[in-house]
């Protein structure tokens, strides 16, 4: 290249440099400086189709996976908050939940406050978003909406089994400068609205008892008759119950069947909540009880089941849920507090999925139901049923229980053997309140709840703490 | 020529430039020519650079010493010569229209070597007339380091800037704090520009491992940089705009110079070995400590541990002495119109800690072309290519660091049988051994760093110049799982695969004028104004596979379950202008102003574009009259400062409300996942600078001086909302931060031959104080962060201040640990938590003394840090009495054993009923230390020895790194974090790091 063919090159370069930098600064600067995510859809374009309302009520389920909510913390200390379970790990956190005494900030009990209201955040969003949504299938959109009614309703009783009452967030909160300071509402007022979102549900849903890893008619009246047995409705819990019973639901033959497979389908499910092997939808559940000890491979060991509730089985070993729930050490030192396991769920990869309400629970519920309206043969009868499927033999009514209380004692120790490490132990305790601190040991009424988390009342002073924090 | 001037012409706002360039065009031009030699041997010296002050014309003397600039307007012009190693000198002249003229000059050779031309981004000035706060780095502070990352080579040697290295680990990201922290939740580290181009400095890493990182950075060899430059001041950074609140580091790289070519070769072999063990307990002492705490407790001893057992130290089975090695070769040279340099260097270090590693192949071409005496092209591009044999350490129960230390000394590392001792034996953690054995995580990263400039001289007094540059930056990542490693995570699922890759595009789009020109000889006027344009884009994509068919099958593609995966990409982009004004009056009166005008995509379109000015006045006395002729004050300069500065790495699309993916079973999901925030803006950083330059006798002795204020407001900082709207925060501008702080540097020559190669000693000492409180939060809310929430975020207090339950001792009744009741409620509850310590030193520096005579040169550089107080993480499982079965500290000895013992060591307690495990002041340790960072001897073979071998010239060295460390602190190194260099508040944890080596090394350098 000649001299003058090179500097007339580099001339154009540096002159078209320069124009470059007139038309960028002009008007390319718009595309550059206007970068958009491709990995996720802006507020104003998602929930507009029927499709994007189906995505989103999917987005609204995975949020119980949440490893602070039913893939870990809530379900846990159920369990490890209760007598059923105790301290094995090093998470202060946990160790927390065994003793019964929180500090404020507790990060689990932050945890599972934030992730709960996540979830009903994401219900809010559907009832908000969904009835602007045009192009739905016949009863597509009230399945839809009635399915995020019944998410709503099941996250509320979750955040009254442990906090109270607590603020009743109804409208999804969409610009950070405008968020309305809740208090909190009262037990009466949280139930109040459980009720209302449930029969909401139940009035705009149309699937009967498919699919099960949805909500379904038949989760919502079992939801409902947990929710009357919590408020101390017997009648109503038992009328919910006896509808529950109108879809079709059946035990599993095999205890075991409802755990042993990663998707167990049993004719006992009523919602169960998916979980896959991929870790951003695993849970936690298995890998907090399991210890390297066992074949299934490492866990946390963060706790084990108690003392109290291994003798609480019939440890002859005829009691097949006792022989699932609970192993021994394989060094062979038997069923000791310490050296044996908690095995429900079997492996630490947490693929396994999670009945959030199952048919046993409403059988219990009907039980109880039956017991406190005295009519103690219906009740004995109901409960049988849990007992034969375990393996057990039946109880006769004035023979191995007499008396209403005989047979309430004996429907609570079915319960907590049935749902042992599923979380369940402790809410239900606090259904009997004088009782629950005798047999937990605690301070007193006040450690019968959770603290609301120190993180929501700095930045919510409208919220105040529960006693004793 | 016409046609181009004319389209410049319609281009606004170059004709003003162009019109003041103008001026000079007319008339004819002169020749002025002369020597320049040494003053005191009187011989002719090569390759002086000699200017007409205020312009641009130059020349470089010949291997004669003889130098000539053509096109010289006439007049009276100041010529100044200048040369590395000597003082500069500026004589004038009266140029007379139809004459040449002729000037010779004798240098004095210089008591002290300093840069002399600084870079200031978009150009360079003379130090002379510096009148913001620019520190410098020269090549031979920078050489022959056996280090990965070139920026650690500022450590102790620039006034201001505070290097942590965060663990020791061969190729570990570390921390650069310049002026303290100025940010909450945004980066923290400076902005690299690296010839021009502002590079990928970030870590791209998706491997978490504890504190260790990983960043583009190292990529950089040491041996091609020049010199590296230090923008302190708001005022200097601020031409770099919304990127300047944390200084801004500019690297220079070495480049060829006209005249014979020459070769450099340096090279250097070495070993390395721990600096520091642990002090912990042995296997007897630890049964009799555990069995003690057991009994203590009511256990029987004999149900939990055995009477005897080995007698391990499981920290010589995980290090080693290993070898460390690097070469670079250079060849430099060229003719006026085409200069080069290109080099190629290697480095490989194996890590003391076995398994782990890190080595680097590298090239570099620089190359100048003049195409004409207007213009001037010149490109560098250098590729490197790392590979980073890791070891999970810090927070991870697979850490080989942390599992050495934490298990118990009665086990041995293996059984009878041969295999590794593991969990099903009893002990607590997965042996070490075993998995640096069986795992492997590696990083390997390819960059490239490219640019293209062309600079076209206009006018002499003006030019042009674009540059284009490239950073390309690939990291792929790998780890394995070994499914043989009993208890382990590879054990738990299988075997695991890892696999990652991250990709960073970025690139660099420069359009910039400079017009440099004197007027009536006392107006000196320089001007810089352009565009920039930058787009950058990082990919990721991440798999993880779970159950593998054999331990031989190590890679995703063999899983059974893919149980992870990942892959997006991000684009950001940032238009800016900018500008600077330096003006002299008769050299004594400096004033200076700048600005940047930024706009990023990653703020919100309500405020989108950023304003960053910046203005310094300085007043050179020592030119005055009153002081010219002074012979003990050769220099005096008074400077100040004042400006704005911005930060924005706060993610790339903070101002979005959007909806995340969030699937359930096989049905796509989706939800709210963040707050919006239109009107999220920059981080603003004020800064207000006053100092001083003084050089007494010619530089026998120099001091600068620099007292700081730096406010920062509007921190983009995360805000809590209520976390019943399923939110639990947004980023908004709320946070401010204050640092304040004086730094000086101090250079003397006490001892100063008369010949050049008599007895030189030459020291200096860099001094930094620094004050960083944080002045405004949410609602002034504090929040704790860190290992265990030590650290604190609250206002009145330093960023990150330790924070936790205050110990007062031991009751000598008991044996029982006691805290202060802060509240005095008569319980110890979370409220009691109290400020137990500063990880901010209250003084960091460095000294450096080099002494040479005849041909042997000594180099001894400490480094130190006063006042720094660390949060020693490891004794929350070693030194908590005996809840958990780690090895303790060799402390528990003298522990408190029966009643009436006075000790600050509570009593073993099995179920931590002491309170020893209270997370408290007991494990906050005073992290001041002294460490003899560098110690070299060196010889210059005599020439004709070094002939004799083929070589011009050659210098033998031994060079001792991290000879010996003086610290209170208990672990390894006090200059430490495993929160990594990415974190800003969470500070000075050690969190069993990986340590640091101690090296010796042995070295040539050698030209052609």
């Amino acid at each position: 290249m000649s001299k003058t063919n090179l500097m007339r090159g580099v001339r154009m370069w540096t002159r078209s440099g320069l124009l470059l930098a007139l038309t960028l600064g002009a008007g390319a600067c718009k595309d550059l400086l206007d970068t958009v995510p491709p990995d996720s859809a802006p507020e104003d374009k998602a929930i507009t189709t029927p499709a994007g309302a189906r995505v989103a009520l999917a987005g609204a389920y995975a949020a119980l996976q949440n490893g602070y909510y039913y893939g870990g913390t809530m379900t846990h200390f159920g369990d490890l908050y209760s007598d059923n379970a105790v301290h094995t790990g090093t998470f202060t956190s946990y160790q927390e939940a065994a003793q019964h005494d929180f500090f404020a900030d507790n990060s689990d009990v932050t945890g599972m406050w934030n992730n709960i209201y996540n979830a009903i955040k994401r219900a809010n969003t559907l009832i908000a978003k969904v009835p602007n949504v045009t192009g739905f299938g016949a009863g597509e959109q009230e399945q839809i909406l009635g399915e995020a009614y019944f998410l709503r309703a099941l996250h509320y009783h979750n955040l009254v089994k442990y906090y109270g009452g607590v603020p009743l967030r109804l409208e999804p909160v969409v610009d950070p400068r405008q968020i309305d300071p809740l208090p909190r509402a009262t037990v009466a007022e949280v139930y109040t609205q459980i009720l209302a979102d449930l029969n909401q549900a139940i009035t705009l849903m149309t699937n009967a008892t498919e699919p099960t890893n949805h909500a379904t008619l038949g989760a919502a009246h079992a939801l409902l008759a947990r929710v009357y047995l919590y408020q101390g409705n017997y009648p109503q819990a038992l009328a919910e119950a006896r509808t529950v019973d109108g879809y079709g639901y059946q035990l599993a033959g095999n205890y075991a069947s409802l755990f042993n497979s990663d998707a167990a389908v049993t004719p006992e499910n009523i919602f169960t909540l998916t979980f896959t092997s991929n870790l951003s939808q695993a849970n936690l559940l298995g890998y907090y009880w399991l210890s390297d000890a066992l074949d299934v491979g490492a866990g946390r060991y963060e706790m084990a089941p108690s003392q109290d509730l291994i003798d609480a089985y019939d440890t002859t070993g005829t009691d097949a849920r006792f022989l699932w729930n609970i192993q021994p050490d394989p060094s062979g030192d038997g069923y000791v507090e310490g050296a044996a396991y908690g095995t429900k769920f079997p492996t630490p990869g947490g693929a396994e999925d999670f009945h959030v309400i199952r048919y046993a629970e409403v059988l219990l519920i009907k039980a109880e139901a039956f017991a406190r309206a005295g009519t103690l043969d219906s009740a004995v009868a109901t409960y049988n049923l849990i007992r034969e499927r375990a393996g057990l033999a039946d109880h006769v009514l004035g023979a191995d229980v007499t008396t209403q209380a005989d047979v309430l004692a004996a429907i609570d120790h079915e319960r907590r053997l049935e749902f042992a490490e599923e979380g369940d132990r402790f809410p239900d305790l606090t259904r009997d309140p004088t009782r629950a601190i005798a047999l937990l040991g605690l301070s007193g009424p006040n450690r019968l709840l959770f603290p609301i988390p120190q993180a929501e009342i700095d930045v919510a002073p409208e919220i105040t703490q529960n006693p004793g924090y | 020529m016409k046609l181009w001037r004319r389209s410049v012409l319609t281009t606004p706002g170059l004709a003003l430039l162009l019109a003041l360039a103008g001026a000079s065009f007319a008339g004819a031009q002169q020749t002025v020519r002369g020597t320049v030699t040494d003053s005191a041997s009187q011989r002719p010296l090569s390759g002086a650079m000699v200017t007409i002050v205020g312009a641009n014309n130059r020349a470089y003397t010949t291997a004669e010493g003889r130098y000539e600039i053509a096109n010289v307007a006439p007049g009276a012009v100041n010529v100044r010569a200048q040369m590395i190693g000597y003082a500069p000198l500026v004589r004038q002249v009266t140029v007379i229209q139809g004459s040449d003229a002729e000037l010779n000059f004798s240098l004095p050779i210089k008591a002290v070597e300093l840069e002399e031309v600084v870079a200031i981004g978009y150009g360079t000035v003379q130090r002379d007339n510096l009148a913001t706060a620019v520190s410098t780095v020269s090549a031979e502070d920078i050489t022959g380091q056996a280090n990965a990352s070139a920026d650690a080579s500022l450590q102790g040697k620039a006034p201001g800037v505070q290097v942590i290295q965060n663990a020791g680990n061969p190729g570990n990201a570390i921390s650069v704090r310049i002026r303290g922290s100025a940010s909450i939740t945004a980066n923290n580290q400076p902005l690299y520009v690296v010839d021009g181009v502002p590079v990928v400095s970030e870590d791209l890493s998706q491997l978490g491992l504890g504190g260790q990182g990983i960043r583009a950075i190292t990529g950089l060899s040491a041996e091609d940089i020049a010199s590296i430059d230090v923008l302190k001041d708001a005022a200097a950074a601020s031409i770099y705009g919304s990127r300047g609140s944390n200084g801004v580091v500019l690297i220079t790289t070495k480049r060829g110079q006209a005249g014979k070519g020459t070769i450099t070769f340096n090279s250097y072999i070495g070993t390395q070995s721990v600096s520091k063990k642990l002090d912990l307990l042995n296997g007897p002492q630890y049964l009799e400590y555990m069995r003690e705490a057991a009994s203590n407790d009511g256990y029987d001893p004999n149900d939990y541990f055995p009477t005897t057992g080995a007698n391990t130290d499981w920290q010589d089975q995980v290090f080693r002495s290993a070898p460390i090695s690097g070469a670079e070769l250079a060849t430099a040279g060229g003719s006026e119109r085409m200069r080069y340099r290109v080099s190629g260097n290697w480095f490989d270090q194996k890590g003391v800690v076995i398994s782990s590693g890190y080595r680097r192949i590298g090239g570099r071409a620089n190359l100048d072309f003049s195409a004409s005496d207007r213009l001037h092209i010149s490109t560098n591009v250098a590729i490197s290519g790392e590979r980073n044999d890791r070891v999970e350490a810090d927070d991870n129960l697979e850490g080989i660091v942390g599992n050495a230390i934490a298990h118990e000394p009665y086990f041995p590392v293996r059984q009878p049988d041969g295999r590794f001792t593991n969990i099903s034996d009893g002990m607590a953690y997965v042996n070490a051994v075993d998995l640096a054995t069986h795992n492997t995580t590696r990083a390997t990263t390819n960059s490239v760093l490219a640019n293209v400039e062309g600079r076209y001289s206009v006018t002499p007094s003006l030019s042009l110049t674009s540059r284009i540059g490239v950073d390309f930056y690939d990291l792929t990542e790998e780890q394995f799982q070994s499914p043989l490693v009993p208890g382990s995570d590879g054990a738990k699922y299988g075997g695991v695969a890892k696999r990652g890759y991250s990709n960073a595009r970025r690139y660099v789009w420069d359009a910039f004028g400079n017009f440099d020109r004197t007027f009536q000889t006392r107006h000196v006027l320089s001007l810089t104004g352009g565009t920039s344009v930058e787009y950058e884009k990082r990919d990721n994509a991440f798999l993880r596979g779970e159950l593998l068919p054999d331990a031989t099958m190590k890679e995703v593609t063999n899983a059974t379950n893919v149980t992870q995966y990942s892959g997006t990409y991000a684009e950001t982009g940032l238009l800016s202008f900018f500008g600077r004004a330096n003006y002299t009056l008769d050299e004594k009166y400096l004033f200076g102003l700048s600005f940047r005008s930024d706009g990023a995509s990653v703020f919100g379109p309500d405020n989108r574009y950023g304003f960053f000015p910046g203005g310094s006045v300085a007043w050179v006395a020592s030119r005055e009259g009153f002081l010219a002729n002074n012979k003990t004050i050769t220099l005096f300069k008074l400077r100040s400062s004042l400006g704005r500065t911005g930060n924005q790495a706060i993610g790339d699309y903070p101002y979005q409300t959007l909806y995340c993916s969030s699937n359930y079973g096989n049905e796509a999901g989706y939800y709210p996942c963040t707050l919006g925030n239109s009107r999220l803006g920059w981080e603003k950083t004020t800064q207000l600078d006053l100092g001083f330059d003084v050089e007494l006798w010619n530089g026998r002795a120099a001091l600068t001086f620099d007292w700081y204020r730096k406010r920062t407001s509007d921190l983009l900082l995360s805000r809590p909302v209520p976390g019943n709207t399923g939110f639990t925060s947004y980023v908004d501008n709320i946070g401010g931060i204050q640092n304040k702080g004086v730094e000086l540097s101090l250079t003397a020559v006490p001892i100063q031959p008369s010949r050049a190669d008599g007895f030189r000693l030459v020291s200096t000492l860099n001094l930094s104080f620094n004050r960083n409180r944080v002045t405004a939060l949410y609602q002034d809310q504090p929040f704790s962060t860190g290992y265990y929430d030590i650290n604190r975020v609250e206002v009145g207090h330093p960023l990150g201040a330790f924070h936790a339950y205050k110990f007062l001792g031991v009751d000598p009744a008991t044996g029982d640990a006691i805290y202060k009741d802060v509240n005095g409620d008569g319980q110890i509850t979370s409220a009691d938590k109290t400020f137990v310590g500063n990880p901010w030193p209250d003084v960091t520096g460095g000294l450096t003394t080099t002494i040479t005579w005849k041909r042997f040169d000594l180099t001894g550089f400490f480094q130190f840090s006063k006042g720094n107080d660390v949060f020693n993480g490891m004794r929350v499982f070693s030194d908590e009495g005996g809840y958990n079965y780690d090895n303790k500290f060799a402390d528990v000895l003298h522990r408190w054993r029966n009643p009436g013992d006075r000790t600050d060591q509570p009593r073993a307690s099995f179920d931590g009923t002491s309170g020893a495990r209270l997370i408290s002041s007991r494990f906050i340790e005073d992290g001041s230390y002294l460490r003899l960072q560098d110690l070299t001897i060196g010889y210059q073979l005599p020439d004709r020895w070094a002939a004799s071998i083929g070589m011009a010239n050659a210098r033998v060295y031994v060079r001792g790194q991290n000879v010996f460390t003086s610290t209170d602190y208990s672990g390894y190194n006090p200059e430490v974090n495993s929160n990594g260099s990415t974190s800003n508040a969470s500070l000075a944890t050690d969190f069993y790091a990986y340590p640091l080596a101690r090296t010796w090394s042995f070295g040539v350098q050698a030209g052609w």
